[in-house]
């Protein structure tokens, strides 16, 4: 009994990771470029409504991610652009991407809320009380897989090829990397629009498996959690991802501490991981004195005065 | 060959800000009718009904400027905060904290004279606000932690912990459908001025008038300004940074958690998830788009509180009330575009 409850937690556990670990790695590779993009939240949220669309619509689950991926790509672009090509500040960008992105979905999920969803990305093995570890891994879907893969790609591509060299060196010093005939712009722009694909992956994950209905602000602040994933994780992926399990964890124990006797408000219980997460952010500041390894000039627009 | 070069100008326009935000508007209201027409509705019969319902009368005028109230004291909190270059996201918070601060001296306090009961009422208002911020305001100065995501944290803390005052300890039991808190009293009714002008919004003038003066021209605020430029000229000029900062953020708090005292005193009368419909966020918008300019905010902020009335007055026709959100943030968005054309521009640069 109480194994079966551990594997419970463990397989929500996944599942809550899976969702925070992509578009954090997602916005890692866009600071990595130099650029924040604090839009997380709206492009998960754009990604989140738009497949959950499709999906209904069509019925089609293969469009409906390709359409959730795509349009929350095309919209970072709009930070892309009045960021990266017209210079103006990134806070404020990505700011109005987030209340953008969380206003236009909830104008197009409008007549979708409280629909069912009639496909659903389906586990690789549908077990419904997991009992050991490999039923919680057969448990999970294509996605929690593909975000394994995308973190040892990510983690490769930045460290051993010349085209994550580029990344980092752009994100590092523009003006040196400008110097020696890098492309910045064309680098920050991919960055962002790959971080935009990632956080619509999330989105797709949210809607169409994780809970597959659609709700105004259903995305409940996970975007702002994926941004604090990034620092916790030291811009590197792997920590990154250590940081989501250990966030899923959080957000899967909390519904789970009554049933575990625990007498406590269920309304007090979910503010625990928003403190949590400031409070980790904290520690971690103090235990790294400031190196936090972020990317020499994040937040830093570029352009070239004069040569 | 000739290459193109990006430049700062380096004679910026007095006006740009302000041309800006018009050519932002002016785009924003044509994306708006894009998404109309997309919807089936006709923008300028949508439009004009919204400018009607939103200031075509005493009353829909009042309202709107009653909506601008915490638009304005929330933006000229971020404004305050972004002197020493620091970002507030979390005025949506220090609101609710600041009407729940108000809530709580309410019932624990019994003084008879309502002048003074109110004043004493406002004050804790703007102190709950600060007390919503003291997490992100020390954690910032002493350990440099990022501020962003601190404030816009304690967003989703402080909502959580109202869900649970007007479910638990605080609920009204009169109150079965939607979870509140019990109404207070009508002595402590902020009185209305005009129509259904509340007196919230003569507080709001003075604090902005107040927060022009403090920002650009007291002594605070020129500190403030230098604590936020290079650190090391701050150190030259003997400015403790570190304090200047910390003041900036609890001041900045205060002015939300004003806006949440006048909220709950003047609209809601009781702790409700209804406090803020997302002020603190449009805030954002209204401080970010003037250049953190307190009038520019004032302004500004009685046009976005009317843009929300008519957002939320086309709801009976069927139209979307985020249509009125959209506008808001498009307007940001194209003022941030134009806003390039008036600071940067493209040099023809010759090769050899």
């Amino acid at each position: 009994m109480v194994d079966i409850q551990l594997m419970g937690l463990l397989n929500a556990t996944l599942q809550a990771a899976t969702l925070l670990f992509i578009a954090a790695l997602g916005e890692l590779i866009t600071e990595k470029t130099g650029i924040l993009n604090l839009g997380v939240e709206g492009m998960i949220s754009i990604g989140a409504v738009t497949a959950f669309m499709t999906a209904i619509n069509t019925e089609n689950l293969f469009l409906s991610i390709i359409v959730g991926v795509l349009s929350a790509s095309i919209f970072s672009s709009i930070h892309a652009f009045v960021t990266v090509i017209l210079k103006q500040d990134q806070t404020v960008s990505g700011l109005i991407l987030t209340i953008l992105g969380l206003a236009l979905s909830s104008l197009l999920g409008k007549k979708y809320v409280g629909k069912k969803l009639m496909v659903k990305i389906e586990s690789i093995r549908d077990v419904a009380e997991p009992s050991n570890i490999i039923e919680v891994l057969l448990n999970q879907n294509f996605i929690f897989y593909l975000a394994i893969l995308l973190m040892i790609t990510t983690s490769f591509v930045l460290k051993k090829t010349m085209f994550g060299r580029r990344i980092e060196a752009v994100g590092e010093d523009s003006r040196a990397s400008d110097s020696m005939g890098l492309k910045i712009n064309k680098t920050q722009f991919i960055g962002t629009c790959i971080g935009g694909a990632f956080a619509g992956l999330s989105g797709v994950y949210l809607t169409l498996s994780y809970v597959p209905f659609w709700t105004d602000n259903m995305t409940a602040g996970r975007g702002w959690i994926c941004l604090a994933l990034v620092i916790f994780g030291g811009w590197k992926p792997y920590r990154t991802a250590i940081g989501a399990v250990l966030f899923g964890f959080l957000e899967a124990l909390v519904p789970r501490l009554q049933t575990y006797g625990f007498d406590l408000s269920p309304y007090l219980v979910k503010i625990t991981p928003y403190l949590i997460t400031i409070l980790v952010l904290v520690v971690l500041t103090i235990y790294k004195e400031g190196k936090t390894g972020a990317p020499g000039n994040i937040g830093r627009p570029f352009f070239r005065e004069n040569r | 060959m000739n290459n193109y070069i990006l430049s700062k100008k380096t004679v910026v326009n007095d006006l740009a800000t302000f041309y800006s935000f018009l050519i932002g508007l002016i785009i924003a209201i044509c994306i708006g009718s894009v998404i109309l027409l997309i919807q089936d509705q006709n923008p300028i019969s949508v439009f004009s009904l919204m400018l009607k319902l939103s200031v075509g009368s005493i009353n829909s005028l009042s309202s709107s400027l009653n909506k601008a109230i915490p638009l304005i004291l929330a933006g000229l909190g971020i404004s305050i905060m972004n002197s020493v270059k620091l970002w507030n996201i979390g005025a949506e918070g220090q609101i609710f904290l600041g009407a729940i601060a108000v809530n709580l001296i309410y019932i624990n306090i019994e003084i008879y004279n309502s002048s003074l009961l109110i004043l004493i009422l406002l004050i804790s208002g703007f102190v709950g606000g600060s007390i919503c911020i003291l997490l992100p305001a020390i954690t910032k100065v002493v350990f440099g932690v990022n501020e962003i995501i601190t404030t816009l944290l304690t967003n989703y803390i402080i909502i959580g912990l109202t869900i649970y005052l007007v479910n638990g300890p605080w609920k009204d039991p009169k109150s079965l459908n939607f979870p509140a808190a019990t109404y207070v009293g009508e002595e402590v009714y902020l009185p209305t001025i005009f129509g259904r002008l509340s007196s919230g919004f003569l507080i709001c003038i003075l604090f902005t008038i107040g927060a022009y003066y403090l920002k650009e021209k007291s002594v605070f605020g020129y500190e403030m300004r230098i604590a936020g430029g290079s650190a090391m000229t701050a150190i030259y000029a003997g400015i403790n940074a570190r304090q200047k900062a910390f003041f900036a953020m609890l001041i900045g708090g205060g002015f939300a958690g004003l806006a949440g005292a006048i909220e709950l005193l003047s609209q809601t009368h009781r702790v409700s998830i209804g406090i803020s419909q997302g002020f603190g966020y449009t805030a954002i918008i209204v401080a970010a788009i003037t250049g953190m300019r307190p009038i520019g905010i004032f302004l500004v902020g009685c046009l976005f509180g009317a843009l929300t009335i008519g957002g939320a007055v086309i709801q009976t026709i069927g139209v979307s009330s985020y249509i009125a959100e959209i506008i808001q943030a498009t307007t940001l968005i194209g003022a941030l575009v134009s806003q390039f054309f008036f600071t940067y521009q493209i040099k023809e640069v010759k090769d050899g």
